[in-house]
Order: structure tokens, then C-alpha cells, then sequence
């Protein structure tokens, strides 16, 4: 009987360190990339790098300032598109769980989700770029916010869900019309969980390469105008790394190391915060 | 203060001024035995029915208390005791009233001797002090004085086993006074009536501070 | 004798096709504490939310017969304005998380736009939260979250966020139930002092409670008003034998 529970112990020790084990395990994939990355990439950093745009084969030199200003422009545009439309229909998703309507767009959602990043660029191209005639900044941003639309949709939903009814309620009992409790009793109080789904979404998008591919297009020069081609982080990437030039490769790394620093960045600040705008119930 | 605190001193007031009122007709029962007055015998009687009805108030504020807040320990016995003082208090009033009956029904003045020799004077002494002894204990809430009246009450009964035999020596010495001294025997008995239920409220008091139950105990 | 402050005639409330409360007819005195007891499910709750029309939020929720506030029906009136005269306190208490006590206080007038002065609002926070027996707690911290409360302040926040607003008739639903019993003492106390600026009306599943704070009983029991009286009456002499057997705790 003792040496059964023995065993019994031993097993439970083994697969407790297993688990632990694989835990740890996870980890290593992020820490290998960030270290592969960065080892590559810090060499080519430098001031210039911020502030110039890429120089034609041969040069010495060159950054990636188009691309820096390209990305942040067609994430911005994106971000404003998305935002306010996200929020408000997982305002409408929450706010109406039951009807037919709200089962459908929650199911148009959950599809939209999955419909591949390539796919959204192809569609934008036909929608956007064609009818314009060019590619531009702005079908990028479209497609770029296509893309952000589930994950603040859902995000704003389940937060808004999770919010007791009763302060509803309590704004009601006030004599507040509807509209009033949604925008400063529930909005407010969610507005953590609303800031972390957007915050995620942005940082899901900077990173996007394949909806920019037929719409930013991309842009060796710097552009600040969203009608016209726009280079971004990520596309600079795909472009130089696929190149034959060492120079470029180079660029490509450090450009890496840049967007990997801005992605964990937005997602410490997202979790900042987050903290600072909880709202205890 | 809380409500239920509230409650309970409203109805202390209640049976405070019960008591008073219940302490003055017995001391004016004596007066209009001394004094010979129908007309105070007759204001007893009629005052008679305000004790009765501040008994029924007490009884109804009581109950009230006991359905509308559970009173429990400290609470739950001074209600009690509150209960069963009420209709003490109220027994007294009604031996001051029959005291006040036989004053009415006495054709003549009781004679001094009588009074003398019987010591009624000095059982409504007795009684009286004792009504406002255990008054004072009951408001202090003091054990002390609600136990000094035990002593007090031996001298009524001591009294009131000693009336046949005064009677009696009176009697052979003024027999046509029979109907003067039946009366006065009767009042003695009444009056010693009163000394038991005093007994009675102190133990009650005694229950609501202490919590002990000191009724039906040989006294040591 | 004076008009009461609310009147219910013959008043129905339903679920879809459930009747929930079924042809209720009482009046409500002013400046009494009222209190509705009967078991669970008998239709109280939904009652007392159709008071000041928040039963109407719930899908499917439909009314008929009348309840007026001073003699004018609330049916007929803006329920927003119903809600302004008719405060409610609910069973779980419910600040909100994001504002501070000061703003919670005034939550009323500051979510619904209305301006108001910086003395205004001292002087209305200030007195909100004495008459809800609160200032003396909160008094150095007002501007702390109103969720940093105990429960029983906290429930005494939203007490003090209601009457705020000034209003007739102050609803309370189970306000205790969450509470623990010192809380819920301090509450009770608190609703003497409340009657003298208004009228109360109270659910609770608690009859002592009801028997503790109240002036006049209503007994729910299957959506029907078995019985409605002074509260000494109901707790020494019920005349319904159903109230005799909820009352004395013999209920089958």
C-alpha cells in the first residue's frame, strides 16, 4: 500500500515538473527571436538610420525613415477608421444580446477573424486601388483596418459584458436617459478593457505585410500624402530581405529590430495602461 | 439611540409614571382612612381606572416590542420583567381602591385607638417606603436597593400576624366598635397584600439586572 | 387626512405572458417607511420596480392599471422624470467605480449635465451623505473611489446618491441582503432618520427587518397583496391566515 502511494507522489512530482517544463519551454521561441534579431539588427542602428531614406545599391548607408513615417501614418488612418466603428458596434453586440441581427454580426465577426491577411488585400485592391487607379496609403490603411475591426469589436463586447448590470441600472434609477449611461457609466468604467483590445489590434496590424502589398504598395522616398504609395516597416522588410544585396539585408535587419522594439513597447504601454484605468467594482 | 432603546425607554417612562400614580393612591387611600374623606375614597376609584388603563398600555407597548423586534437577553428580561411588574403595579392600585371602597361603605370615623393599637399607620408606612424604595432601585437599576425591601416586608407580615390578637384586646375593650374593626382587619390584610406584590416587583427587577431567578427560594 | 404620496389601483405587471403581480391596490402615506415582504418569487421585487418604471427596461416586461404620484399616474408621465422623483436603492450596492464619493454623491446632477456651482455641490454632497449618516466617515476622503468603501458605506453612498436628487419616494430593494448584520443595523437606524424628508418603501425578505423599520407591512404572496396594514397590527393580529403562517414562519 505505501510503495503504491509512493509511486503515486513520484508520478504527480514528475508530470508537475513536466508541465513546468513546457511552461519554461514557451518562453524560448520569443527570447531566441529577440536575441537572433537584435544580434543582427543593432549593428546597423545609428542615428542616420532614423533619419534617412534608403539609398539605391552600391551607397553606403541609407535608414528608414519613409517606412518609419509610412507605418505610423497608415496605422493612424487605420486606427481612426477602425476605432470608432469597432467600439460602437461592441457597444450594439453587447448591448443586445439576443436578436437576429446582433447574431449575425457577432457571426460576420468571428469570420472576418479568420479571412487570411492576403485576402483582405486582394479584395481592397479590387475595391480601392482599382477604382482610384493607384496604389496609395489610404486602400492600406482600409485594409489595414479591416483587419483591426474584429479584435476591437470583440475585445469592447466582452468587456462591456462583463460589467455588472446593476450600474446600469444605478444610472437609470438617476433618472439618466439611455444614451448618457452608455457614454459616462459604461463606457468609462470599460474603457480599460476597450484600450487593451485597441492597443492589441494596433499591434496586430503594424506587423501586417500581406493587405499592404497590393494598396501601400510601398515607397523608396519619404510620402506623407495617403494618396499616393506609402512605404511601411513591414513591407521595407519583405522588400530588402528578399533582395540579393548584402547592404539591404542589413537594412531589413535593423528595420526587424525596430518594429520588434515598437511592437513589445505598444504592448508594455497597453498593459500600463490598462492597470491605470482599471476600475475595481 | 436605536429604535428598539427608544422603544424600551418610552415604555419605562410608561410604567415609571404608572408606579407614581399606583405610590399616590395608595398614600391617599391612608389619608382618607385618617382623615375620614369619601370625597378622596371616591377620587381613588375614579383614578383607579387610569391605572388600569396605563396596565392595558404598557401590556399592548410590550407586545408591540415583542413582534416588531425580537428583543433578546438584557432586552428580553426587562420586558418580562416589565410584563409582570405592570400587573403588580396594577394589583396594588386595585387594593388602594378596595381600601377607598371600605372608607365608603364605614358609616362612622375610624377611632384613633384603633389606628394605634392595630399600627395600620405603620403598615401603609412601610408599604408606601417600600413602593418608592424599589421605584429608586428600578430606575438605578440597583440591585441593593430592590433587596432592602425583603426586610422591609417581614415588619408587614409581623404586623399582620400580630392584628387578631390587637383585634381581639381592642374588641374586649370597646365591643361596640365591632364593624370599625372588621374593617380596619380587612384593611390589614389588604395592606399586607401590598407587601407581597412589592416583594414580587423587586424579584423582578432583580431577574432583569441579574439574570437570577430568586422567587420561591428560602430565603438564608 | 392627507392625500398618500403614491397610489397603486388595481395594477398588474407581467413577464411575457407571466403575471407577476397581479391587480395590486394600495395606498402609500407620505413620510411612513412601507414595507413589502413575502417570500421569493411573489412578485415584490417587480412591484416596487414598476414603481418608478424600471420594470419596463426588461424585454418582454408589459404593465396595465395606474400608480400615481401625487394623484398624477407615473404611466402618464416621462419616466425619466419618474425616475428623478422616485430614487431606488438596489440589493447589491452600486457606486460607480470610476468616480470618486464627491462625484458619486452628485452622480446624478454631474451625469445628466446639470451645472452646477462649486458651493452648489458642497453644499449638496454635504448634506446628502449627513442625512445618509455617512459625512462623519468620509468626510477627509472625499475625493477617494467610491469602491475603497465597506459595504455597508458603500450602500449608504448610494442612499446618499439618491435622496441627492431630491426625491419624493425613496425605493429600496433588499437593501440589507448583502450587508452584514452591523451594516445592516446602521441601515436600518438610518431609515428612522430618513422618514422625516421621505417616504420609504422598502422590500425585504426579512421580516424582522420589516417589523424593525417599518410603519405599514404590505404582504406579497403569488403576486397578490394579501394583506396591507400598520405594521403593529400585522405582527401582533394578522387577519389573513396566510400572513399568520408566513409571519410566524409556518409556511408550507
Amino acid at each position: 500500500m505505501k510503495s503504491n502511494i509512493n509511486y503515486r507522489i513520484n508520478k504527480s512530482l514528475f508530470i508537475k515538473g513536466f508541465i513546468i517544463f513546457l511552461a519554461f519551454l514557451i518562453t524560448l521561441p520569443l527570447v531566441s527571436i529577440i536575441y537572433y534579431v537584435a544580434k543582427e539588427g543593432f549593428a546597423t542602428i545609428n542615428w542616420n538610420f532614423f533619419i534617412s531614406v534608403p539609398k539605391p545599391v552600391g551607397e553606403v548607408g541609407g535608414g528608414i525613415a519613409n517606412a518609419l513615417v509610412g507605418s505610423l501614418i497608415l496605422v493612424v488612418v487605420a486606427s481612426i477608421i477602425a476605432i470608432p466603428v469597432g467600439i460602437m458596434c461592441g457597444i450594439y453586440l453587447s448591448e443586445n444580446g439576443e436578436n437576429k441581427l446582433s447574431y449575425y454580426t457577432r457571426l460576420a465577426v468571428d469570420i472576418l477573424q479568420g479571412v487570411p491577411s492576403i485576402v483582405v488585400g486582394i479584395v481592397i485592391y479590387f475595391w480601392v486601388v482599382k477604382p482610384t487607379g493607384s496604389f496609395s496609403g489610404l486602400s492600406g490603411s482600409i485594409a489595414l483596418s479591416i483587419m483591426m475591426l474584429p479584435i476591437v469589436i470583440r475585445s469592447t463586447e466582452e468587456t462591456l459584458k462583463l460589467i455588472p448590470s446593476t450600474l446600469k441600472e444605478a444610472g437609470l434609477a438617476l433618472g439618466l436617459p439611455y444614451y448618457k449611461v452608455m457614454i459616462k457609466v459604461i463606457l468609462p468604467v470599460g474603457m480599460s478593457g476597450i484600450l487593451s483590445g485597441v492597443m492589441l489590434s494596433i499591434a496586430r496590424v503594424a506587423g501586417e505585410t500581406a493587405p499592404l502589398l497590393f494598396t501601400a504598395f510601398g515607397n523608396p522616398y519619404l510620402n506623407t500624402n495617403i494618396a499616393k504609395p506609402m512605404q511601411s516597416l513591414p513591407l521595407l522588410i519583405f522588400n530588402y530581405a528578399t533582395s540579393p544585396y548584402d547592404e539591404w539585408h542589413n537594412l531589413a535587419w535593423g528595420a526587424s529590430l525596430i518594429l520588434l522594439i515598437c511592437i513589445l513597447l505598444l504592448n508594455l504601454f497597453t498593459k500600463l495602461l490598462t492597470r491605470r484605468w482599471k476600475v475595481q467594482f | 439611540m436605536k429604535q428598539l432603546e427608544k422603544e424600551l425607554e418610552s415604555i419605562k417612562t410608561e410604567l415609571i409614571n404608572m408606579w407614581e400614580l399606583v405610590s399616590a393612591q395608595v398614600s391617599s387611600s391612608r389619608d382618607c382612612l385618617t382623615e375620614f374623606d369619601k370625597d378622596l375614597a371616591r377620587e381613588i376609584q375614579v383614578k383607579e381606572k387610569r391605572v388600569n388603563s396605563a396596565e392595558l398600555n404598557i401590556d399592548q407597548d410590550c407586545e408591540n416590542v415583542f413582534a416588531l423586534y425580537s428583543p433578546v437577553a438584557v432586552d428580553l428580561r426587562f420586558l418580562l420583567s416589565i410584563l409582570k411588574i405592570n400587573s403588580n403595579l396594577e394589583r396594588v392600585g386595585d387594593i388602594a381602591d378596595g381600601i377607598a371602597k371600605y372608607i365608603i361603605d364605614a358609616d362612622v370615623c375610624f377611632k384613633p385607638e384603633l389606628l394605634t393599637v392595630t399600627r395600620i399607620m405603620d403598615m401603609f408606612e412601610v408599604g408606601t417606603n417600600m413602593l418608592k424604595i424599589t421605584l429608586l432601585g428600578f430606575e438605578r437599576e440597583d440591585t441593593v436597593l430592590a433587596r432592602s425591601i425583603f426586610k422591609m416586608d417581614e415588619v408587614l407580615d409581623e404586623i399582620n400576624s400580630n392584628a387578631n390578637a390587637n383585634i381581639i384586646e381592642y374588641l374586649k375593650k370597646y365591643p361596640e366598635d365591632l364593624d370599625q374593626a372588621l374593617y380596619a382587619l380587612s384593611i390589614i390584610r389588604k395592606l399586607e397584600r401590598v407587601g407581597d406584590q412589592v416583594k414580587n416587583i423587586a424579584e423582578e427587577i432583580i431577574f432583569y439586572i441579574e439574570a437570577k431567578v430568586i422567587k420561591h427560594r428560602k430565603q438564608e | 387626512m392627507e392625500s398618500p404620496i403614491l397610489n397603486s389601483q388595481n395594477f398588474n405587471a407581467y413577464f411575457g405572458n407571466n403575471h407577476v403581480v397581479k391587480n395590486v391596490s394600495m395606498e402609500i402615506p407620505r413620510n411612513n417607511v412601507v414595507a413589502v415582504m413575502g417570500p421569493s418569487g411573489c412578485g415584490k421585487t417587480t412591484f416596487l420596480r414598476c414603481i418608478n418604471r424600471m420594470h419596463e427596461l426588461i424585454a418582454g416586461a408589459t404593465t396595465s392599471g395606474i400608480i400615481e404620484l401625487n394623484e398624477e399616474n407615473v404611466y402618464d408621465m416621462h419616466a425619466i422624470y419618474v425616475r428623478q422623483k422616485i430614487g431606488m436603492v438596489f440589493q447589491r450596492p452600486n457606486p460607480f467605480p470610476n468616480l470618486s464619493i464627491y462625484d458619486n454623491t452628485i452622480a446624478g446632477y454631474k451625469l445628466n449635465g446639470i451645472k452646477l456651482s462649486k458651493s452648489e455641490k458642497d453644499g449638496i454632497v454635504e448634506s446628502s451623505l449627513k442625512k445618509a449618516a455617512l459625512w462623519k466617515e468620509v468626510k477627509d476622503s472625499l475625493h477617494k473611489k467610491g469602491t475603497f468603501l465597506s459595504g455597508g458605506q458603500q450602500q449608504r453612498l448610494c442612499i446618499a446618491r439618491a435622496i441627492a436628487m431630491q426625491p419624493e419616494i425613496l425605493l429600496l430593494d433588499e437593501p440589507t441582503s448583502a450587508l452584514d448584520p452591523i451594516s445592516t443595523a446602521s441601515i436600518e437606524e438610518l431609515l428612522h432618520e430618513l422618514k422625516k424628508n421621505f417616504t420609504l418603501v422598502i422590500v425585504t425578505h426579512n421580516m424582522q427587518q420589516a417589523a424593525r423599520v417599518s410603519d405599514k407591512t404590505a404582504f406579497f404572496y403569488m403576486g397578490e397583496l394579501v394583506e396591507y396594514d400598520d405594521t403593529k397590527q400585522m405582527f401582533t393580529n394578522p387577519t389573513d391566515t396566510r400572513t399568520q403562517n408566513y409571519i410566524t414562519g409556518r409556511f408550507s
